[in-house]
């Protein structure tokens, strides 16, 4: 930050004797700002180098992982940084007042992969769409996250910062569940709860009162609670699958069962503890490299990064999340439009708790669930819809109406 | 799980810093806290409040992901600064294996050198125990190797080698049955295919009691072996082959070699990746015995020829017996014999369990006895000088005393008389000629006279005086001490009889001054008996190992120094006499037996002796020591129920100094006169 001052302060000095100097440091400062004014900085810078710094672990897991094919991420993320130029183009208010339609439409992802034909198993969920005629397949739920963030601003956005009557929260309420419960056919909890949490931010950002809003919470922990203690009662249904209730154990107790989900969350953690300051180095991960830590590239890649680059790299990682997270809440903060407002709480939420869960899931302080890590984890879907949130703040830069 | 309870614990601390912030930050309006998302929100305010309503909920929003990096990075830095240390040991545990390469045993050679035992290289097919659970795998397996089913589960079933060890199904299985095993791990899980060596025992059964035999390490050595208290002992591994038996047992720590070791990095799967240190196996030193292969094997045909021929002539209950050669001069054992014999091999690879029922019942003559030192028997007439020497020391005759032999002795009465094993009787007799024609009556009147002595256990104390009932200490396991009677024992061993039949009699002295009753000897301790008389009192202790030969480097070798057993004193003129009678019982006492030691050109001076137990064929004895005038080497045998020494005995001793001196024995003369 010092040394743009430093740089400017002789051509502030000599601004009356040589004012074709003057003309040209502000050429210069035009250019500059030009770029800033077409992209907001701030949380783009992140994000790129959050997207290489992913394509670089990703790389480091294909020298042993045989499922990490790094070619493929590469495509993800030139898909992906597509998709996000596009959308930045595109008004994000135009979708202000499209509600019904983004709640049709989010259904739908929701639900197609359960549609006959283009439905795929796989991961024990179906969670997969197959695009037809082309050999991909793709996980609308990632996708979906976003179309619900827009979704639950769009209705949020009309109470204009306090929702008045209590049948408007709850009819939000119910309007979030469904999605949710969507979802939660898959079945895919841990999608899920990004979408649940998520949701509710954006309703609690739109006015909530906050007696309502407690009220909720302590039904959904009584919902929890029975559906947890059904699900381990014989005889009574169950709610939750099986692994899902060990995971939660396993959870609370990892030495319960070493072998089965304890093993996963054991070897995590010595992976991310045995990385040490500086990590063991690229290639030369013992626990994600040979097969000690499953899905090493996919939902344990936080372990894998911590392994390769030790405290530095995942010190490194967490800084640039809190860069860009702070910096789309300063965006939010500057905007006019409670629409936009909400859209970036919602993308912003979606980034902490998705942090939240993979890295606090890989050192044993959230229970395992299988989410990628935003830019880093392999798998094109995901990387996509990332890039569309990149692509949303880059809008609302874009077409702020004025900046703050 | 703690560090789980502090983090929902800072959790809980940074909702309510965001609960404080949203306070302060707008003093004047009524505040709500949502707690859902740590995020406080401003409803229900003044109406103008909108946009600061959005600013305050948005900077709980920050606070919220603030936490929630700040909770995570502190996670980290516990992790990966504080603890890392303990996750690096996990990590490393985790990626390597140490891998053992067995050594290979040392070998046992004998004293010129020749290979007794040796090792050969075989490949074993080893099963988890819990592959018994798995019909179809261990059908698959039995047709594989070629086993009956029922074979092959018994196998794995067995907890002969410790109860979580592998079990061996099979050795020396071809490279066939290898390679399909490791061709379809998926099919075989559990059941591996280990290179092993095997002990190789050229020779078959020879000596096979003397080399003993070698087995899987029993749990009892095992824990042993890793018991802290055991400082100087090897540390064993389940399934180590240790020696169990013999010489195998005896010098175990000189045989056994040093596990190699490796340090491998491994994958998830136990696959190879890569390896680091190693300790390269160190195979055992070689054991060099005392035991000449030429001498011994000549002992063991002569010993089975005996026993085959008083079989086959009538005597079907002779089964067994035993020979031993010393060298008087230092101890060495040249050869030692025991039949019936077993072939070590049957324990290579673990012993089945008939094999084991068979080598250790009683009904197959336990082939396993080392009767040698094990055997223990009344010790009859070799134990006639001994007795010469304790009626010398304690006075009780001269070598001029004469005795007269009618055949029938009543030296306590009529009522009490003893018949001479030469029912004619021997007519004039002195202690000389006692031991030459092994009369009975010289030594009951001497067994009367330690009766009514003033110290009654005088022939008790010289027994004990050269070694008898105590252990000579060779370097062999399962060496037995035999017994002398005396009175207390008697005392004791009866205590259910009324006293007068636990009490000593004259009869025991009788008894024990002739080696019948109950004296029990071994073969070595009378062999080391007659060594002393040989060499005029000095006793060496016996001894199977020479020499031990490092089998790397240098090949160091560490010669056994002999050591002194005993060391009797006694008049010369005492060992002369006793000489003298057993160089008579060899040239003297019958023209059948001298003839067998006529044809050798060294001198010959023995005894012969006839163990007597009512309704059985008597076990004969044949002890002597050769060159009679530089004694350099005592022969002893005996063979059980194989009638008179001179019958049976006789021939292996007289065939062990043929084969010693390369002088065969010519002589087909039979003996007639039944010489005791």
């Amino acid at each position: 930050m010092a040394a743009p001052e430093l740089g400017a302060s002789p051509a502030q000095r000599h601004m009356g004797a040589s004012p074709r100097r003057d003309d040209a440091s502000q050429v210069q400062r035009r250019s500059k700002s030009s770029l800033a004014q077409t992209f907001y900085l701030p949380q783009l810078v992140p994000a790129l180098l959050l997207i290489a710094y992913g394509a670089v672990v990703i790389w480091s897991a294909s020298l042993n992982i045989y499922d990490a094919n790094f070619p493929r991420h590469i495509i993800g993320i030139v898909l992906g940084l597509a998709t996000a130029w596009f959308i930045r183009n595109y008004d994000y208010r135009a979708f202000a007042n499209m509600s019904t339609a983004l709640f049709v439409f989010d259904c739908l992802l929701m639900i197609s992969p359960r549609i006959p034909g283009l439905g795929v198993f796989g991961m024990g969920m179906t969670g997969w769409v197959r695009v037809p005629f082309i050999h991909l397949t793709f996980q609308p739920s990632e996708v979906a996250k976003i179309v619900t963030i827009f979704l639950m601003a769009s209705l949020g956005a009309q109470y204009n910062g306090k929702i008045e009557s209590l049948r408007e929260y709850v009819k939000l309420c119910a309007i979030l569940t469904v999605p949710f419960l969507l979802i939660l056919l898959q079945p895919d909890l841990g999608t899920g709860l990004i979408v649940l949490v998520t949701g509710a931010s954006i309703i609690i950002c739109s006015g909530a009162r906050r007696s309502w809003v407690l009220v909720t919470i302590g039904l959904i922990v009584a919902v929890a609670t029975i559906a947890i203690i059904t699900s381990m009662t014989p005889g009574l249904p169950h709610i939750l699958k099986e692994y899902q209730l060990n995971r939660l154990i396993v959870f609370v107790d990892p030495s319960v069962d070493p072998g089965g989900s304890g093993y996963n969350l054991q070897q995590s953690k010595i992976a991310v503890g045995s990385g040490g300051l500086f990590g063991k180095g690229i290639g030369n991960a013992s626990q994600s490299g040979t097969g000690f830590l499953p899905e090493a590239h996919t939902d344990f890649v936080f372990a894998l990064l911590s392994e390769e680059f030790g405290f530095v790299g995942s010190i490194s990682l967490l800084a640039l999340f809190g860069w860009m997270i702070f910096a789309t809440l300063e965006l939010a903060q500057r905007l006019e439009q409670p629409f936009g407002k909400l859209v970036l709480a919602g993308i912003v939420t979606m980034w902490s708790f998705q942090v939240l869960q993979e890295v606090g899931m890989c050192i044993g302080i959230m229970p395992i669930t299988g989410i990628p890590l935003p830019f880093i984890s392999f798998g094109s879907t995901s990387m996509v819809a990332q890039c569309m949130a990149i692509g949303v703040v880059q809008s609302v830069w874009h077409f702020r109406t004025k900046a703050a | 799980m703690r560090a789980v309870l502090i983090i929902c614990g800072c959790l809980v601390l940074a909702a309510l810093a965001a609960f404080l912030y949203s306070r302060r930050a707008s003093l004047r309006e009524t505040f709500k806290l949502d707690i859902g998302n740590a995020a406080p929100t401003a409803a229900g305010g003044s109406d103008t409040s909108t946009e600061k309503g959005f600013h305050t909920r948005l900077v709980g929003l920050g606070i919220f992901s603030g936490t929630i990096l700040g909770v995570l990075a502190a996670r980290l830095f516990s992790m990966q600064l504080l603890s890392s240390h303990d996750y690096e040991e996990q990590a490393e545990s985790n990626r390597t294996r140490t891998v053992t390469t067995a050594a290979p045993r040392g070998r046992i050679l004998d004293r010129n050198g020749v290979e007794l035992v040796t090792n050969r290289p075989c490949l074993a097919v080893a099963a988890e125990p819990d592959v018994v659970d798995d019909e179809i795998e261990m059908q698959l397996l039995a047709n594989l190797i070629g086993m009956p089913y029922l074979a092959v589960r018994r196998k794995i079933q067995s907890q002969n080698e410790g109860a979580q060890s592998k079990r061996t199904v099979a050795v020396d299985v071809s490279r066939r049955v290898v390679a399909y095993i490791d061709e379809h791990p998926y099919l075989f899980e559990g059941v591996e295919v280990q290179e092993r060596t095997e002990r190789l025992y050229p020779n078959g059964s020879l000596a096979a009691h003397v080399l003993g035999y070698t087995g899987t390490v029993s749990q009892e050595q095992l824990e042993w072996s890793q018991d802290p208290r055991n400082t100087e002992g090897i540390k064993y591994n389940a399934g180590d082959v240790v020696g169990q038996a013999g010489v195998e047992w005896q010098y175990e720590s000189v045989l056994q070699g040093i596990r190699g070791e490796q340090v491998v990095y491994v994958d998830a799967y136990g696959s190879v990746l890569d390896s680091s240190s190693s300790i390269d196996p160190q195979s055992g030193s070689d054991v060099v015995l005392t035991i000449d292969v030429k001498v011994e094997r000549v002992a063991e045909e002569s010993l089975e020829r005996v026993i085959k021929r008083v079989h086959d002539s009538g005597q079907p209950d002779c089964l067994a017996g035993c020979a031993v050669a010393i060298d008087v001069t230092n101890g060495e054992i040249i050869a030692a014999a025991s039949e019936p014999t077993y072939n070590p091999s049957v324990f290579t690879g673990g012993i089945s369990y008939d094999d084991w029922e068979r080598l250790s019942s009683e009904e197959s003559g336990s082939p396993l006895l080392n009767r040698v030192i094990s055997g223990q028997y009344p010790s009859a007439s070799t134990i006639k000088p001994l007795g010469t020497f304790a009626a010398l020391d304690y006075g009780l005759a001269t070598p001029e005393t004469s005795y007269y032999c009618t055949g029938w002795w009543t030296g306590f009465g009529e009522d009490y008389g003893q018949y001479c094993w030469n029912h004619d009787g021997h007519g004039g007799m002195t202690l000389q000629t006692g031991i030459t024609y092994s009369c009975d009556v010289v030594f009951y009147e001497i067994g009367m006279g330690f009766f009514y002595s003033d110290n009654p256990e005088g022939l008790q104390e010289t027994y004990r005086k050269w070694g008898l009932g105590s252990a000579t200490g060779i370097d062999l396991p399962s060496e037995e001490s035999g017994r002398v009677p005396d009175a207390e024992w008697k005392w004791n061993y009866w205590d259910t009889s009324p006293d007068d039949a636990r009490s000593w009699q004259g009869g025991d002295s009788t008894n024990l001054s002739i080696g019948q009753g109950d004296l029990l000897v071994t073969l070595l301790q009378m062999a080391c008996v007659y060594s002393g008389i040989a060499t005029r009192g000095t006793i060496w202790r016996p001894h199977v190992l020479k020499s031990v030969r490092s089998s790397t480097g240098s090949g160091t070798v560490i010669d056994h120094s002999p050591e002194i057993l005993h060391s009797i004193q006694e008049e010369s003129g005492h060992y002369d006499l006793v000489q003298a009678g057993l160089s008579g019982v060899i040239y003297e006492e019958s023209a059948a037996q001298a003839s067998h030691f006529t044809n050798m050109n060294e001198l010959v001076a023995g005894k012969t002796g006839t163990a007597e137990r009512a309704g059985q064929n008597p076990t004969g004895w044949f002890i002597a020591y050769v060159p009679a005038d530089k004694p350099k080497y005592c022969v002893a045998s005996l063979v059980e129920k194989g009638g008179y020494g001179s019958e049976s005995a006789m021939y292996v001793v007289r065939d062990i100094m043929g084969a010693i001196y390369d002088e065969p024995d010519t002589s087909d003369a039979v003996d007639s006169s039944g010489v005791r």
